[in-house]
């Protein structure tokens, strides 16, 4: 009876229309939260670098080859680069002084060797064990990481040594050394493959690794900065961009459009994140007015219960539980909205080959637990608020 | 429950001035069980009075207790517990909802404490002459139909006091005495006491003390 007198003077046209203005808000406001967060993560994972980082060098041009300009970084170039709002970190790559050679010591694989070129990449920079990318003297291995071109190159020497192509994980079990010398002395040492990469012609190996061999059998020059690694601002790879272009860098091209397109899509759904907000604010705006309509068109209902020795508690809970459960509604309404068009936007990613993780995200659900909170926490206030002034 | 009014003045009233006899900026109490009436022209703050006593009100100078207690001390959660089981009014304007049916005005009070059956609300609609009326919504009621709904209202609840704020001003003497009796049967048995306040007449309603505006 309570209900029936509280809740008469309602119009229902009204608040149809921003139930229905909170459902579209809702399920856009979940769906820009959960592409956000899987577009930060998208390529996470499948290489050693982490997100973000780019490997730039300098352009070589004619007057570089004609020794007019430089190509190698100057730490005043650094401390610039370094200066960007958008540049979280750069770091120079260490390159090898010595001479390495690299070669299979395993009975079940043909014998190969190579001279290499060898490079470090700071710890922080790599997005891989850091208990393993450890080395020191007296260890039982080095760890390395072997470039993705490397091991097809291997396995092309395999095949045509009328032997089976090894995978990823089977290489990792194969034994391999690592041969440095100078003039004076030679050493060898055992070598574990601990990860692959797309975005590092070179082989990695650990700093210490690199200090104790330029150390003990480097050569006498110096050592010359060709390639940095810049950790770029998340979602801020434009400008990153046009840094490069602007200094005459380039850095390596699939990470580049790794990049932009995580940098254009994040954008996209950013300005979707915000017109939900503004929807959901908007929506949840006219709900509020609407409670604070029905509030004052029940006003002599209210407060004649009051006289009549009704608590202002008991009231406040009557009006707020019926709207709190409209809105409870629409937020699962929401969610299931929410999965339904997840499923189509994931099977068209699929189809298109881009290949984003399908699982559910924490933060979506969270986002529609604020919104569904700081509803419920309003409309309490204000119900709250009224009814005590009509006491 | 005892009341006393000490030099209680409501402000709209502050202006005007006042007999040496009127209850407004003077001291009196009012004993648990009393009847009592106040009768006074237009204007001169019966509604005011009732208003006060109901907790309705608190624009006044002076202060008025409950046995010991101020009323400036109480909590909103305390008025309602007072209205609930020691006060009980009827309002000039009735306060009713008109939406709602005579049974559903009447049960949304009684729902409150459980006072009566359901039947036992129905037997008092009865005795009022009402009884045809349980079904149909307030608003299409005549007053004098609505000031008994509203009377019956009042007496659905436990109470010490029972004000009546010009319940009978749309009544036949008839439907005065039924309402009078049906008032005074309540009140004997709760013990309570009731204010009645009224437009020049005193409906032959026999009373223990009289108060002046």
């Amino acid at each position: 009876m309570l209900r029936k007198l509280l809740f008469h003077n309602q119009s229902k046209k009204q608040l149809v229309i921003a139930l229905i203005g909170s459902l579209l808000g809702m399920v856009f406001l979940v769906l820009s939260i959960h592409y956000s967060i899987i577009i930060q993560k998208f390529g996470e994972g499948t290489d050693v670098l982490g997100p973000n980082t780019l490997i730039v060098q300098k352009k070589v041009t004619n007057s570089s080859s004609l020794n007019l300009t430089k190509t190698d970084f100057s730490l005043k170039e650094i401390e610039k680069i370094k200066a960007k709002e958008f540049v979280k970190d750069i770091q120079p790559i260490s390159s090898n002084n010595f001479d390495v050679s690299f070669e299979t010591s395993d009975p079940l694989v043909p014998y190969f060797r190579s001279d290499i070129f060898v490079q470090t990449i700071p710890e922080n920079f790599i997005d891989v064990n850091t208990t393993k990318w450890k080395w020191k003297k007296g260890d039982k291995y080095v760890p390395m990481i072997m470039p993705r071109e490397f091991l097809v190159m291997l396995n092309t020497f395999m095949s045509a040594s009328g032997i089976p192509q090894i995978s990823e994980d089977l290489v990792k079990e194969v034994s391999f050394k690592f041969k440095v010398w100078n003039n004076d002395k030679t050493e060898k040492f055992d070598v574990k493959i601990i990860g692959f990469t797309n975005e590092v012609s070179s082989i990695l190996i650990p700093l210490n690794f690199m200090e104790f061999c330029n150390l003990n059998y480097g050569n006498s020059k110096g050592e010359k900065i060709t390639q940095v690694l810049i950790l770029g601002e998340e979602g801020r790879f434009g400008l990153v961009e046009e840094m490069l272009k602007e200094r005459g860098l380039e850095p390596k091209n699939s990470q580049l459009i790794v990049g932009r397109l995580k940098s254009v899509v994040g954008t996209l759904f950013a300005i979707i994140f915000m017109i939900s907000l503004i929807t959901v604010f908007t929506s949840l705006l006219v709900l509020i007015q609407y409670i604070q309509l029905l509030l004052t068109k029940n006003s002599y209902e209210i407060r004649t219960l009051l006289r009549m020795g009704y608590f202002e508690k008991s009231l406040v809970k009557i009006i707020t539980t019926n709207f709190i459960r409209l809105v409870g509604f629409i937020c699962l309404l929401s969610f299931f909205l929410f999965i339904g068009v997840k499923i189509l936007i994931d099977e068209i990613c699929i189809k298109g080959g881009l290949y984003i993780d399908t699982g559910f995200t924490l933060g979506s659900v969270i986002g529609l637990t604020i919104a569904f909170l700081l509803f419920a926490i309003i409309s309490f206030k204000i119900v709250q608020k009224e009814v005590v002034k009509l006491f | 429950m005892n009341i006393l009014f000490q030099n209680v003045m409501p402000s709209p009233l502050n202006s005007i001035k006042h007999s040496l006899d009127s209850i407004w900026g003077n001291k009196f109490s009012l004993s648990k069980g009393q009847k009592v009436l106040l009768n006074a022209s237009s204007g001169k703050g019966k509604s005011t009075f009732s208003s006060i006593l109901f907790g309705i009100r608190s624009d006044f100078e002076g202060e008025l207790f409950f046995d010991d207690k101020s009323t400036k001390d109480f909590s909103r959660s305390e008025w309602t517990g007072y209205r609930r089981t020691k006060l009980s009014i009827v309002f000039q304007d009735l306060q009713l909802f008109p939406d709602l049916t005579v049974s559903e005005n009447l049960l949304l009070k009684n729902d409150l404490t459980q006072s009566f059956l359901s039947n036992e609300v129905k037997a008092m609609v009865e005795k009022l002459g009402i009884g045809q009326k349980w079904n149909e919504k307030c608003g299409v009621l005549s007053m004098g139909q609505q000031q008994r709904v509203a009377i019956i209202r009042s007496l659905l609840q436990p109470f010490e006091w029972l004000i009546l704020d010009e319940p009978f001003s749309h009544l036949d003497e008839n439907n005065i005495k039924i309402c009078l009796e049906l008032i005074n049967e309540r009140c004997d048995q709760l013990g309570a006491g009731f204010i009645l306040t009224s437009l020049g007449s005193n409906h032959n309603f026999i009373y223990d003390n009289e108060l002046k505006l």
